[in-house]
C-alpha cells in the first residue's frame, strides 16, 4: 500500500454528504445547462441557416461570443460583472448556482448550435423535396422526417458535450457555488490529506461519466432505423473522452 | 375542348447565369400519358419541378385544371402540391419510417385522416404495388426496386389528379427496372394521368399517348410514339434516338 494513503478518509470522504451534495449538484446543473442548450442551440442552428441576413449574422456573433473567449471567464463576467451593470441580477434571487447554469447554458449553446446543424445537415435534402410534393410544410418535414434523423447524428458529440460540461461544472467552485470540487477543496484544507479528498472527487467524476457513456450507447441503439432485433450503429464512433480547454 | 389536368404556359427558369427553360408550353389531358426524354441538362427535371410547383418559374404559368398555381403564395400552395404526385430518381423515402409509415404519413400529415383509417388505405396501396408483406420494412432494408414502388404508393395514395415521374428507374439495378416500370404500366392502364421522364423506350412505345423529345431548354417535337421513333421529324430527334438505341 501507498506510505501515507488513508483509506479509512478516503472511504469517509467518499460517502460523506458534502460529496454526495456536490455530485448531484453537479449533475443538476449539467442537465439543467445541457437542456437549455440543446433547445437555445437548436433555434441558434436553424437561425444559422436562415433565409434573413440579419438572423445569419447574429447567430455568427453569438457563436463567435461564446467560443473565442474562456468559460471561466463567461462565469465570472456573469456573476460579477453583470450586476454592476444591470440591477437586476444583483437582486438575492440571482444566487451563483443560478449564474453558473447560466453561464454554462450560454456557452454550450453555442457548441450544440454547430452540432445540431452538421446533424440537420446530414439528411439528404431529396427527402425535404419528396416532403413538399406531398403537400407538407416545412415545419411538418422539419419535425417528422428531419429532426428525427439528425437526432442519430448528434447524438455522439452530444455526449461529448455532456461530459465537457459535467467537468465544466468545477469551474463553478470559484464563484463558492457547493459543488464536488468545492467539496473536496474544503476537506483537503481542513484535513491536508489531499490524495485521499481528491481522490474521491476523482472517483464521482469516474462513476458520473461511465453512467453517462452507457446511457449515450443505449441511444444510439434506439435511434436506428431497422425492423428486427438485429441492430446497428450507424452514426460513426467518436472517442467519448473530449479534452478541449475551455 | 379536351380535358386538361395540367397545363405550363411559356415557362421560363433560370439558375444564375444558365437559362434552363426557355419557353416551354405543355400540357396533359386525363388520362393521358407523356413520356419526355432528351439529354441530360435538356430541361426535363426542371419542367417537372416546375409543374409539381416545387419550384416556381421565373416566367410564365402552372395549371392544375382551371387553377393557376404560379398565381397562389407558398402557403397556399402546399395542398395543391399533393393533388399532383411526384416520384423521384433516387425514391426520397423517409429513413426514418418503415413503408407503411411513409406511405402513411401524407394521410396523417396533409389529409389530416385518423391513424387507423390512414393505416389501412395505406395497406391497401402498399398491396397494389405488391409490397404488402413489407410494410414494416425500413427503406435501408429494401431494394432499390421496391424502395421505388413504395415511393410510388406513397404519392399514390393521395389520390392525386396526375403522377409525375422523374427518371424513375435509372438508379436501379437492370434486373430490377422491370418491376417499376410494371406498376407504372398498370397505373397508365387504369387511366390515370401520367407525365415520365425516361428513358425506357420500350416503356414510351407500348404505354405513352404521345412522346415529346426536349433540347437545350425547349421542346423540340411531340407526336405519338408510333411516328415519334419510327419516322421523327427533327434531325436532333433522330441523332438523339441513334445514340439512345
Amino acid at each position: 500500500m501507498l506510505a501515507s494513503f488513508d483509506t479509512h478518509l478516503f472511504w469517509e470522504a467518499l460517502s460523506s454528504s458534502p460529496y454526495w451534495r456536490g455530485a448531484l449538484l453537479a449533475i443538476a446543473l449539467t442537465i439543467g445547462s445541457m437542456a437549455a442548450a440543446v433547445v437555445l442551440g437548436f433555434f441558434l442552428a436553424l437561425g444559422r441557416m436562415s433565409r434573413r441576413r440579419a438572423v445569419r449574422g447574429f447567430v455568427f456573433g453569438y457563436n463567435w461570443l461564446f467560443r473565442a473567449t474562456p468559460t471561466l471567464l463567461q462565469l465570472i463576467f456573469i456573476w460579477d460583472a453583470l450586476p454592476q451593470l444591470w440591477p437586476v441580477f444583483s437582486g438575492a434571487w440571482f444566487k451563483a448556482w443560478l449564474a453558473a447554469g447560466v453561464a454554462l447554458s450560454l456557452n454550450e449553446a453555442a457548441y450544440m448550435a454547430e452540432i445540431i446543424r452538421a446533424g440537420l445537415l446530414s439528411v439528404d435534402p431529396g427527402q425535404e423535396h419528396a416532403g413538399r410534393a406531398l403537400g407538407m410544410t416545412r415545419r411538418q418535414i422539419l419535425r417528422r422526417v428531419v429532426v428525427p434523423q439528425a437526432v442519430r447524428i448528434v447524438i455522439p458529440p452530444t455526449g461529448n458535450e455532456f461530459i465537457t460540461i459535467l467537468k465544466l461544472t468545477s469551474l463553478a467552485s470559484v464563484i463558492s457555488v457547493q459543488e464536488l470540487l468545492t467539496a473536496a477543496g474544503e476537506q483537503a484544507s481542513r484535513q491536508f490529506k489531499f490524495a485521499e479528498t481528491y481522490g474521491a472527487a476523482l472517483v464521482y467524476y469516474l462513476v458520473i461519466v461511465s453512467i453517462l457513456m452507457v446511457l449515450q450507447s443505449r441511444l444510439e441503439k434506439k435511434f436506428t432505423w431497422k425492423s428486427g432485433g438485429r441492430r446497428r450503429v450507424t452514426a460513426p464512433a467518436v472517442p467519448a473522452i473530449s479534452h478541449d480547454a475551455r | 375542348m379536351a380535358d386538361v389536368v395540367l397545363r405550363a404556359e411559356e415557362l421560363h427558369k433560370r439558375y444564375d447565369e444558365l437559362e434552363v427553360l426557355k419557353g416551354v408550353t405543355f400540357e396533359v389531358d386525363r388520362g393521358q400519358v407523356k413520356v419526355i426524354i432528351g439529354p441530360s441538362g435538356s430541361g426535363k427535371s426542371t419542367l417537372l419541378r416546375c409543374l409539381a410547383m416545387l419550384e416556381p418559374p421565373d416566367a410564365g404559368h402552372v395549371y392544375l385544371e382551371t387553377q393557376q398555381l404560379t398565381a397562389l403564395p407558398e402557403k397556399a400552395l402546399a395542398p395543391h402540391r399533393s393533388e399532383v404526385g411526384m416520384v423521384f430518381q433516387r425514391f426520397n423515402l423517409f429513413q426514418n419510417m418503415n413503408a407503411l409509415d411513409n406511405v402513411m404519413c401524407g394521410l396523417v400529415e396533409v389529409r389530416k385522416l385518423g391513424r387507423r383509417e390512414a393505416r389501412e388505405r395505406a395497406l391497401e396501396f402498399l398491396g397494389r404495388v405488391g409490397l404488402a408483406d413489407k410494410a414494416h420494412q425500413y427503406p435501408e432494408e429494401l431494394s432499390g426496386g421496391q424502395q421505388q414502388r413504395v415511393a410510388i404508393a406513397r404519392a399514390l395514395v393521395m389520390r392525386p389528379k396526375a403522377m409525375l415521374f422523374d427518371e424513375p428507374t435509372s438508379a436501379l439495378d437492370v434486373e430490377l427496372v422491370r418491376e417499376v416500370l410494371d406498376v407504372m404500366e398498370s397505373l397508365a392502364r387504369e387511366g390515370m394521368t401520367m407525365v415520365v421522364v425516361s428513358h425506357e423506350l420500350r416503356f414510351a412505345h407500348h404505354v405513352a399517348s404521345s412522346v415529346l423529345m426536349m433540347d437545350e431548354g425547349r421542346i423540340v417535337e411531340e407526336a405519338p410514339p408510333d411516328e415519334f421513333f419510327s419516322s421523327p421529324r427533327e434531325e436532333r430527334t433522330r441523332r438523339f434516338l441513334s445514340l439512345v438505341e
